[in-house]
């Protein structure tokens, strides 16, 4: 009786199995949402809402400009508080993809009469972007395997250390957009190549568009396409869904790029881009010939033409590719992405982009540290790929295999392998919890076959033997399955440990261990750059190694020598060797650049390390001989020292009156 | 099976830091001094930082991982139906086997690496 009445209560809320399955899903969707946008809120919790790092200052600081003086404005900035003397052309030289969607946020919030102020809104575009992303892999899922693979991609990539990394709330900076923009014009070009939809196409452009808008990684994408429609054409997979993609993709993509004047002519005129042209009159070859094939009825003249067709072409390509690259009008790679090719370039060559440490090789443990059991599952995805090979899959593995190759190159490019390792991870995920859970459910139907079918003696043993397996496997199915969630738990303990103690350092306030035990928060920088800006007068100009330029014009408000951009090598090789000279010499420099102040950051007390200043000095004044700097190749700086190390600018600077300084009681000074 | 194959070993020697070999040009295994007796140990795990390694270790990581990923492969063969029984059982526990070795050194790895992991 009571049975009856609670399931009559219960009717209204009673769904179909097909509804059970979109609530299921639509809140696992909601709950990944806020859980990738939480995890990246360590550092606000700890600290305050500020933004980290060197490169984001420059970004808040153009951020602020777009949104006090407007659109055309930011766009044709002459900034003459950064390069003295030379200024630099803001609105020319950066990609304004991260500032826009910033300020544009801005404005909706101010709209919607939520009075926040822009550096909140700075601090948290990343998680925002990261949260946006996760629902994008849910789709990408989706259009590559099935919508559980979907969700679980969403899942892996909404704690994947790998992106956190550069997505935290106060990493102001391009990538925390761009992967966002990244994953979704993949998306979009693969939606189209499936359908074969001239909409879908010019999604993909405008997807592409916002990429490069935001990222000077674009080039990835621009290469990674043209290089798998060719994998697709050489493998036969040519089909008019593939050309009406890729013609629209690239065309309306290309114009709309060249919008940005920070990349300008570069899609026709730069090597790195030429692949997407070579490969977009192959296409036209291939649709001419199609279109030959299907005129003509006699297969061995249709050979024929092939061959002679595709020599021409292909000789016509390489013609035209070579006289490009002699006149000169088709510049070579640049040095940034030759480096990606040829590992040693940047060693032997270009001191300055060798010396970033994001820079450096990949080593086992940046992989372990980023991926931890994602680096299983990538090889077992690849094979489940494999085996259902679509056009889809190829591109997913195509991703996978280059993204990898380059994120063992350079470690910062861990964040562009990201995504597909987890999409590939999520397709081995699901397709062996399906198998499991395939097994699982398979003993009733076969005990149901095994009673309405006949039974004969040999299909009686045979149906004995396996019922006696029966409950074997579906055991050992369920075992597997808890080992399966099992490793998925340790994989989100790990990502929430590695998030909680290596990611969420603001870089500007660091903090250490005191000698009890309790935590020492150093804020020495904001405070040098906030007694900049109160004490010295508003036309004053520092001078300081590279790395704090952007710092020094956003929060102490002050004109700099050399700033983080590093365009001009010569400049920053100036104020090199004005750090690396003595005295007398330096100061010549110093009067001749027009400088007031010099910042330098010392580390002797607290056992701070820094960086080559020798190498990217002496790279422009031979003057300049590391060896004068060391004794027997080893680094001192005490009485043993050589004589140009101890009379250097920078070693007076640092080591003013040191020995004045105690360090602990009863420890002799300095 | 070809392409795979050669797939495999590309992850292989990407993931073990095959490129950081060839730029940095560690050696293949460390060295320490002890203090007490001043006999020199060798040291298998460069300490101090993440981003750094010796060649053994890369070489050891790496294979721990395409053993993890060949593990999974091989549970997946395990459960098709077109093999013998004995086939699939040997297929399943060589599988289960891979994956729970090539975890648990790998975490082993990590823990000895990195001192303060997961505190």
């Amino acid at each position: 009786m009571s049975n009856s009445s609670t399931s009559d209560l219960l009717k209204p809320f009673k769904l179909k199995t097909k509804q059970q399955e979109l609530l299921i899903r639509v809140s696992i969707l909601c709950l990944v949402y806020i859980l990738a946008f939480i995890t990246r809120l360590f550092s606000v919790l700890r600290y305050e809402s500020m933004i980290h790092e060197f490169d984001p200052y420059f970004n808040y600081r153009t951020t602020l400009y777009l949104t006090q003086h407007g659109f055309y404005d930011f766009w044709n900035w002459f900034d003459y508080e950064s390069w003295y003397p030379l200024g630099r052309i803001v609105g020319g030289t950066l990609y304004p993809g991260l500032m826009v969607t910033a300020a544009l946020i801005y404005r909706l919030l101010h709209f919607l009469r939520f009075a926040v102020h822009i550096r909140e809104v700075c601090v948290l575009t990343a998680p925002f972007f990261a949260s946006n992303t996760t629902l994008v892999a849910y789709f990408f899922g989706k259009e590559i395997w099935d919508s559980g693979a979907g969700l679980v991609a969403a899942i892996l990539i909404a704690v994947c250390p790998g992106y956190i990394s550069r997505s935290v709330a106060g990493s102001y900076d391009n990538e925390g957009v761009a992967i966002f923009a990244l994953l979704f014009t993949f998306f979009l070009f693969v939606k189209a190549v499936n359908k074969g939809s001239l909409a879908w196409g010019l999604a993909s452009a405008f997807g592409y568009f916002y990429m490069v808008s935001a990222w000077g990684g674009y080039v990835f994408i621009i290469n990674l396409i043209p290089l798998y429609v060719l994998v697709l054409l050489i493998t036969g997979r040519y089909s008019m869904r593939l050309y009406v993609a890729y013609n629209c993709m690239y065309i309306l993509g290309m114009l709309l790029a060249m919008q940005i004047r920070f990349v300008g002519f570069q899609h026709v005129q730069s090597g790195e881009h030429m692949a997407a042209m070579g490969v977009f009159f192959l296409m036209q070859v291939f649709y001419f010939l199609d279109w030959v094939k299907h005129m003509l009825s006699d297969t061995k003249l249709f050979q024929e033409f092939l061959r002679i067709t595709v020599t021409c072409a292909v000789a016509a390509g390489g013609i035209a590719l070579g006289v490009g690259m002699a006149s000169g009008y088709i510049s070579p790679w640049t040095g940034r992405f030759y480096s990606l090719l040829d590992p040693t370039y940047a060693k032997d060559h270009i001191p300055i982009i060798a010396s970033v440490s994001e820079h450096q090789p990949t080593a086992w443990s940046s992989f372990m540290f980023d991926f931890h059991i994602l680096l299983f599952l990538f090889p077992a995805g690849l094979y489940f790929c494999f085996k259902r090979l679509s056009d889809a899959t190829i591109f997913i593995v195509m991703y996978g295999l280059t993204s990898v190759y380059f994120a063992g190159v350079m470690v910062r490019l861990i964040l562009v392998a990201t995504p597909a390792v987890c999409l590939i991870s999520a397709i081995a995920v699901s397709a062996t919890v399906k198998n499991l859970t395939v097994l699982l459910r398979s003993k009733n139907k076969v005990a149901q076959i095994g009673s309405t079918k006949g039974t004969s003696s040999a299909k009686a043993s045979s149906k004995a033997s396996l019922d006696q397996s029966q409950p074997f496997q579906k055991n050992g199915a369920m075992a597997l399955l808890f080992g399966a969630f099992y490793l998925l738990s340790r994989y989100a303990t790990h990502c929430t440990w590695v998030t909680s103690e290596a990611y969420s350092s603001p870089s500007i306030v660091l903090a250490a261990r005191g000698a009890h035990g309790n935590r020492v928060i150093f804020d020495d920088y904001r405070e040098a750059y906030f007694w900049l800006r109160q004490n010295t007068p508003p036309d004053a100009k520092v001078m300081s190694w590279w790395d704090y330029g952007y710092q020094i014009t956003a929060m102490g408000n002050r004109t700099v020598i050399v700033d983080n951009n590093t365009w001009n090598n010569t400049h920053i090789a100036t104020v090199g060797r004005a750090m690396s000279s003595y005295e007398d010499e330096a100061y010549e420099i110093i009067r001749s650049l027009d400088v007031d102040y010099v910042l330098v950051v010392f580390g002797g007390v607290t056992g701070y390390s820094s960086d080559d200043i020798n190498k990217i000095g002496g790279g422009v004044f031979p003057v300049i001989k590391e060896p004068d700097y060391l004794v027997n190749g080893e680094y001192r700086v005490d009485k043993g020292a050589a004589p140009k190390m101890l009379n250097c600018l920078m070693y007076k600077l640092s080591y003013y009156r040191f020995g004045e300084m105690m360090t602990e009681y009863g420890k002799p000074p300095g | 099976m070809t392409v795979f194959s050669l797939v495999l070993l590309t992850y292989f020697m990407v993931v073990s830091g095959f490129v950081y070999d060839v730029i940095v040009e560690p050696p293949g295994i460390g060295s320490t001094q002890d203090p007490a007796t001043g006999a020199v140990r060798p040291v298998v795990f460069l300490p101090g930082r993440v981003n750094g390694q010796y060649i053994i270790e890369g070489l050891s990581s790496g294979f721990m991982f395409v053993l993890g990923g060949i593990g999974i492969v091989l549970l997946d063969l395990a459960l098709d139906k077109n093999r013998a029984r004995s086939v699939k059982v040997s297929y399943a526990i060589a599988g289960i086997s891979s994956v729970v070795i090539a975890y648990v050194m790998t975490t082993l790895f990590i823990r000895i690496k990195i001192p303060g992991y997961l505190r």
